[in-house]
């Protein structure tokens, strides 16, 4: 992946990606390009110099950012997009957050060992996996979810909050229609897991590429309204953006058969031998994988990735 | 509504066809001697085969994974030839591959039998070519067809096997406006050495040039009269064209042929079919981003006040398909500033 000549003209590298060969191969019409999308993975904002002495200088370094060729990897491009909304006078946008305030809804950070568990949402694979500790793991540890039965309730599932996170404007406001995810577009490795619903919505992928990576396009009633009001830092605020708030969008993760059935992906994708410290106890003999799921809001592209470790009790 | 994708429509889209042209020269330096083993007296660029039908020319010693195959070489004669003979060396191996390649690239007449090659590629009389060295070009310097007027061959036709003279240079000329197109196997035209004139009887022609194909096909008389070789690194020569094509194998042939080879060049073909996508921009869309680095506690660091024009930078386009699948992906090598005073059409081209 090398820089493009920028000494000339302007040039353009196009090339298909991975998923757009597999399409034209299957030869089923699948191939149709319908829409397109403007992106700036490579710009850092922050060399904007919105104090230079001329207006001309204010991107000077941005100006001068070399441009990487294309690559083909589809999950790799395309990571920021531009975002078109008719209104000039926009001075904030809002951004996607985890709400981990709530005790269903924080990652696990010292439950257990904290050196390769810190900051991580758990899937525990199969039901003996989250045997009592020290056989499994056990259901008390912050941010577990029980992949082999993920609408079982008393247990952890991902929040994500969508809104205007500053302390410049109260939340007292809703946030502009306009800029509202009412739909959320999920990615998760599909050899792992897949998405649902806390309360047993189990919606279905749109696609899955041809890196094995799911999407699923999500709205209500898996995505609600935030109508709190309440200020951040306040005693026993439950909120996160500090701002105008949006959306939520609450989902679990469900193991795949193939982790429940099998450690083979634990070998290939993953670790095994791996040893928990939970209340003080070693509890051994388990797999890990460390992935993440991507989430990004439909509407104004704005996109998170959350730490995920499936974990299994090997056999 | 905010929105990050945008609908390609029917005036979006065109399709184009682009010829695209390489040229390639092949030194005879690369056919014969660069890669001559001294100690094993071969040629380590070339490639031979247990059944000796052909020898196949590398631009690198082929045991290389760096080696590119750049064309086979043969030779062979119709049954009709007065130079078939059963006592011939490789007599029904010479007469095997001259039909072959004349059941390919000439056809069948109206009685289901194989035709000759024709001197003027008129099937309904005159000279035939009944003896020819076979040069089968691949398709990795040929690509989708050999550009008509563009090629030319140079063999020295006589002298020494230390010093070969007389260099002889056969050209497809006229054929960018003039060529054949009764052969089942695409456009081809007429070889002429620079000098002819093509002459109204038919004559003067010393091959044909199959386009699509990448064949080309030399009469062997345009080394009549001489002796030829020789047929290794400074080994024997051949007292004539005739006494190789008789009394040695097709390989000592196709070895005589290459020391004699001086250059060749031509240029190839590719067609490229695209589909171009105008990405259009309009002076309200694609202003601002979802770049993390675009906001700092959720305020763009672009502007200081919301009466600023957002600002964006473009340095990649991708195609999309109706599921939001990222199908194509096209990059610019420097950023396109964008802002609420100005549009882009940016034009994407995929060829295929």
């Amino acid at each position: 992946m090398a820089f493009l000549d920028n000494s000339g003209d302007i040039i353009l590298d196009a090339v298909l990606t991975d998923t757009g060969r597999a399409r034209l191969a299957r030869a089923d019409g699948s191939f149709r390009i319908a829409k397109f999308a403007l992106g700036d993975d490579e710009i850092d904002y922050g060399l904007y110099d919105k104090t230079a002495a001329s207006s001309a200088d204010y991107d000077l370094q941005i100006m001068q950012t070399p441009i990487l060729e294309a690559f083909t990897n589809n999950s790799s491009l395309l990571k920021s997009r531009l975002l078109s909304v008719p209104r000039t006078n926009i001075l904030f946008l809002p951004i996607l957050k985890l709400n981990t305030k709530f005790a269903r809804t924080k990652m696990n950070t010292s439950a257990v060992d904290p050196t390769s568990v810190s900051n991580m949402f758990i899937v525990a694979a199969d039901l003996d996996t989250t045997d009592n500790v020290p056989t499994g793991i056990g259901t008390e540890i912050d941010g577990l979810m029980e992949g082999a039965q993920p609408d079982k309730e008393e247990q952890s599932h991902i929040r994500i909050d969508q809104g205007l996170d500053t302390d410049e404007l109260a939340p007292r406001a809703p946030l502009d229609d306009d800029l509202r995810d009412e739909t959320y577009v999920v990615e998760i490795d599909n050899r792992l897991g897949r998405i649902v619903g806390k309360n047993g919505e189990s919606p279905r992928a749109s696609f899955v590429d041809d890196d094995q990576i799911a999407s699923y396009v999500i709205s209500a009633p898996m995505v609600s309204n935030n109508g709190n009001r309440d200020l951040v830092g306040v005693d026993g605020s439950s909120q996160t953006i500090q701002g105008p708030r949006g959306t939520i969008l609450e989902f679990r993760i469900a193991s795949s058969v193939d982790l429940q059935g099998s450690d083979f992906l634990f070998t290939k994708l993953g670790k095994t031998a791996q040893t928990y410290v939970i209340g003080g106890q070693n509890v051994t003999g388990l797999g890990t994988i460390d992935t993440h799921v991507r989430v990004s809001g439909m509407n104004t592209g704005y996109r998170i990735d959350v730490p995920v470790q499936f974990v299994k009790k090997l056999s | 509504m905010a929105a990050t994708f945008k609908a390609l429509g029917g005036n979006d889209t065109t399709t184009t066809r682009t010829l695209l042209h390489e040229a390639i020269p092949l030194t005879g330096t690369i056919v014969s001697g660069t890669y001559f083993l001294e100690s094993s007296d071969t040629q380590t660029n070339i490639k031979r085969y247990g059944h000796g039908m052909w020898e196949s020319v590398y631009d690198y010693p082929y045991l290389s994974s760096s080696a590119n195959h750049i064309f086979d070489l043969t030779i062979g004669y119709s049954a009709q030839s007065n130079l078939s003979g059963a006592a011939n060396m490789q007599n029904a191996k010479k007469i095997n591959i001259y039909n072959q390649m004349a059941q390919v690239l000439v056809g069948f007449d109206e009685n289901g039998l194989v035709r000759r090659f024709d001197q003027d590629g008129d099937h309904s009389g005159g000279n035939k070519i009944n003896e020819a060295f076979f040069i089968n070009y691949a398709r990795l310097l040929t690509k989708d067809e050999i550009k008509k007027g563009s090629y030319n061959i140079t063999f020295y036709t006589a002298g020494t096997k230390q010093v070969p003279t007389t260099p002889v240079t056969f050209a497809d000329h006229g054929a960018a406006t003039t060529y054949k197109t009764n052969s089942p196997a695409g456009d081809y035209s007429i070889l002429y050495t620079s000098s002819a004139t093509p002459r109204a009887d038919g004559t003067s022609g010393k091959g044909l040039l199959y386009y699509q194909a990448g064949v080309a096909v030399l009469t062997s008389s345009i080394f009549l009269n001489n002796p030829f070789g020789p047929d290794n690194q400074y080994d024997k020569q051949f007292s004539s064209v005739r006494a190789c094509m008789t009394g040695s194998l097709i390989t000592s042939s196709c070895e005589a042929l290459r020391n004699l080879w001086r250059d060749n060049n031509f240029s190839n073909t590719t067609e490229l079919n695209s589909t171009v996508y105008f990405c259009r921009a309009n002076h309200n869309e694609f202003n601002y981003s979802s770049n993390p680095t675009y906001l700092s506690s959720s305020k763009l660091v672009v502007k200081n006040v919301s009466d600023d024009a957002p600002v964006s930078y473009v340095t990649t386009i991708g195609l999309y398909a109706d599921d939001n699948e990222l199908v194509a992906v096209a990059k610019v090598s420097e950023p396109l500033k964008k802002d609420p005073t100005n549009e882009l059409t940016l034009r994407v081209r995929l060829d295929y």
